[in-house]
């Protein structure tokens, strides 16, 4: 059903990660995901996979829900893995028929690669389950707000992130609604061709975008009638001020990159 | 015979098998002959409309089977099809449901996916339109042109010209003023006595209820609490409120005043009979000289 589909999943809890701030959150994810492609053999990935399940320790986000969020890209993993394998050669060779080879290059490419997209999915997934999305988007607002000097409402901006986030969940209830009424009246929506079905998704579509623009205005009037101008010298009620545990974070991932780089050094590159 | 709805220990359970599972509805049997008319009354959450989308196969029940004339109706796919159109389930806010360039054109949307012809098409869309009150100057605008309550009945006569032998609706009168309500609950008594057809009405309202149907269920906690006639179900009143549910407050007015000793029915739901028993009862006092 659509309400299986999970968005900016928030995983409620205390930890220390979920209580850290959300900007140095944002960047340090955001850096630790360029220092993924710079590992180049199997030590220095193995020194981040090793961060990474510390941090996972630290999040308290159960194993099941890491998990959960590794299923998705299980398809691209298996297409990944079998491209590198079949067209890496070099090094010993495993296995050979006909045309196909399978090499020791051709293995290490892909477990690597396997090993790096994990990490980089568990790494953002971590980053929703420990943030709501209005933290994320405050966050982003302050890392953004630079940008006012060439006069890009960031406010503003940040204002239609969060809106387009909490509406989210009510537009899927809503198809949802829709889609029972439509189907109450005999509409067909699982069977026939391609544009049988594209047809069938007239009578969802309208009404969605018909009660989709009504919320807007509503919401619009809403905000218009508490004096919302734009975002412009709002104050906040959360303020955001570092705190120790977010300077020690910084510190751990700043440690991490440089053991990655040196043991980029010191050991033979993979890939 | 066999009722023309006939549901068995049916439960179902919202995100089954997760730490958020609601179990919406619990074992509930019951049975809904041809050209009955039933109100469905319950607490916010009860789950009434969990229930009812049971009724034409919306939803899949956990347990338990669904029977429509005799039956199941998760047998195959005909049968779950023959379903939607033999229980017409008209939703909560139906006018949101409106998608099509005129009023003619969306009340056929129902017809036209049974597959029927095109006069047979045009008869129904018309007689619908004519059950539920819509304005025939109304059949050619659009239906984002029109008043809330007129969106309203071209979507319950969307639902209506699918010719359904039992039409589920769940708060048609949610939203409308008083003066709408009331003229909404009397087309519904109307298009019941003229189709001969089971109406199965959901509603806060005790009121509504009372006026419109004789049969009653209360939904509590996704079972069923009572089941009987409206003069049944307002008997219980304390347990009612215990549901969080409230007689017609003209009936509570009549109930204490028996409890006084004055010689009044139990059975007043409405303003109008209130008004003619109590005018008949103060001449019967005058002329008795008290
Ligand atoms: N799509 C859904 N997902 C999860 N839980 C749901 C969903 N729909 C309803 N529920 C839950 O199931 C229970 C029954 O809901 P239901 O809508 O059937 O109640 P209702 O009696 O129709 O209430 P109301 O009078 O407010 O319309 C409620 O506790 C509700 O929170
Ligand atoms: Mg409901």
């Amino acid at each position: 059903m659509v309400s299986d589909i999970t968005f900016g999943q928030y995983y409620h809890g205390n930890s220390v990660l979920h209580r850290a701030d959300p900007r140095i959150k944002l960047i340090l994810t955001f850096a630790m995901i360029i220092v993924i492609f710079l590992c180049k053999n199997f030590f220095s990935l193995g020194l981040l996979a090793a961060f990474i399940i510390l941090v996972t320790l630290l999040s308290k986000v159960p194993v099941r829900m890491i998990l959960k969020s590794i299923k998705p890209v299980l398809i691209i993993l298996a297409f990944t893995a079998i491209l590198n394998i079949f067209y890496t050669h070099g090094g010993r060779t495993y296995f050979e028929w006909w045309k196909i080879a399978v090499t020791e290059k051709g293995v290490n490419t892909a477990v690597f690669t396997i090993i790096r997209i994990i990490i980089l999915v568990v790494m953002s997934s971590l980053l929703t389950y420990t943030t709501t999305p209005t933290m994320l988007t405050d966050g982003l607002e302050r890392i953004l707000s630079p940008l006012k000097i060439f006069h890009i409402k960031v406010s503003s901006l940040a204002m239609m992130m969060t809106l387009a986030l909490r509406f989210i969940p009510t537009l899927i209830e809503e198809i949802e609604r829709i889609m029972n009424a439509q189907k109450a009246r005999g509409a067909d929506l699982e069977s026939g061709g391609l544009i049988t079905r594209a047809k069938a998704l007239v009578p969802i579509f309208i009404p969605l975008m018909v009660s989709a623009f009504r919320r807007a205005y509503e919401l619009a009037l809403a905000m218009t009638c508490r004096c919302y101008t734009d975002g412009n010298g709002r104050t906040r009620m959360k303020q955001m001020k570092l705190k120790i545990t977010d300077y020690v974070m910084l510190i751990l991932c700043i440690a991490i990159t440089a053991g990655v780089i040196v043991l980029n050094i010191f050991f033979e590159k993979v890939i | 015979m066999n009722p023309f709805l006939e549901i068995k220990n049916v439960s179902y359970s919202y995100m089954k098998n997760t730490a958020q599972q609601v179990n919406a509805v619990n074992n509930v049997s019951l049975g809904i002959d041809r050209g009955e008319m039933v109100g469905i009354i319950g607490h916010t959450g009860s789950g009434k409309s969990t229930l009812v989308s049971l009724f034409n196969g919306l939803l899949k029940p956990s347990l338990g089977t669904v029977y429509v004339d005799g039956k199941d109706i998760w047998e195959n796919k005909e049968t779950l099809r023959e379903s939607r159109f033999n229980v017409g389930l008209c939703f909560q806010y139906p006018e949101y449901q409106l998608f099509e360039e005129t009023v003619r054109k969306d009340i056929a949307f129902g017809p036209k996916n049974m597959k029927l012809d095109d006069a047979e098409i045009e008869r129904r869309v018309l007689r619908a339109a004519e059950l539920a009150g819509v304005k025939p100057k109304h059949l050619d605008v659009s239906p984002f042109d029109i008043s809330g309550g007129e969106k309203r009945r071209a979507a319950i006569a969307g639902v209506m010209a699918m010719e359904p032998d039992m039409l589920v609706l769940d708060e048609p009168a949610a939203g409308l003023d008083p003066r709408g309500r009331s003229d909404l609950i009397e087309m519904i008594k109307q298009y019941r006595e003229r189709t001969g057809s089971a109406v199965v009405l959901v509603s806060h309202s005790m009121e509504d209820i009372a006026r419109a149907t004789e049969r009653v269920i209360v939904i509590n906690n996704g079972e069923i609490a009572l089941d009987g006639s409206v003069d049944y179900v307002f008997a219980h009143e304390e347990e009612l409120k215990s549901m969080g549910l409230n007689i017609p407050e003209v009936t509570k007015v009549f109930h204490r005043l028996k409890e006084l000793g004055f010689d009044v029915p139990p059975d007043v739901y409405s303003v109008d009979r209130a008004v003619d028993i109590l005018t008949s009862l103060a001449e019967r006092r005058k002329s008795d000289g008290k």
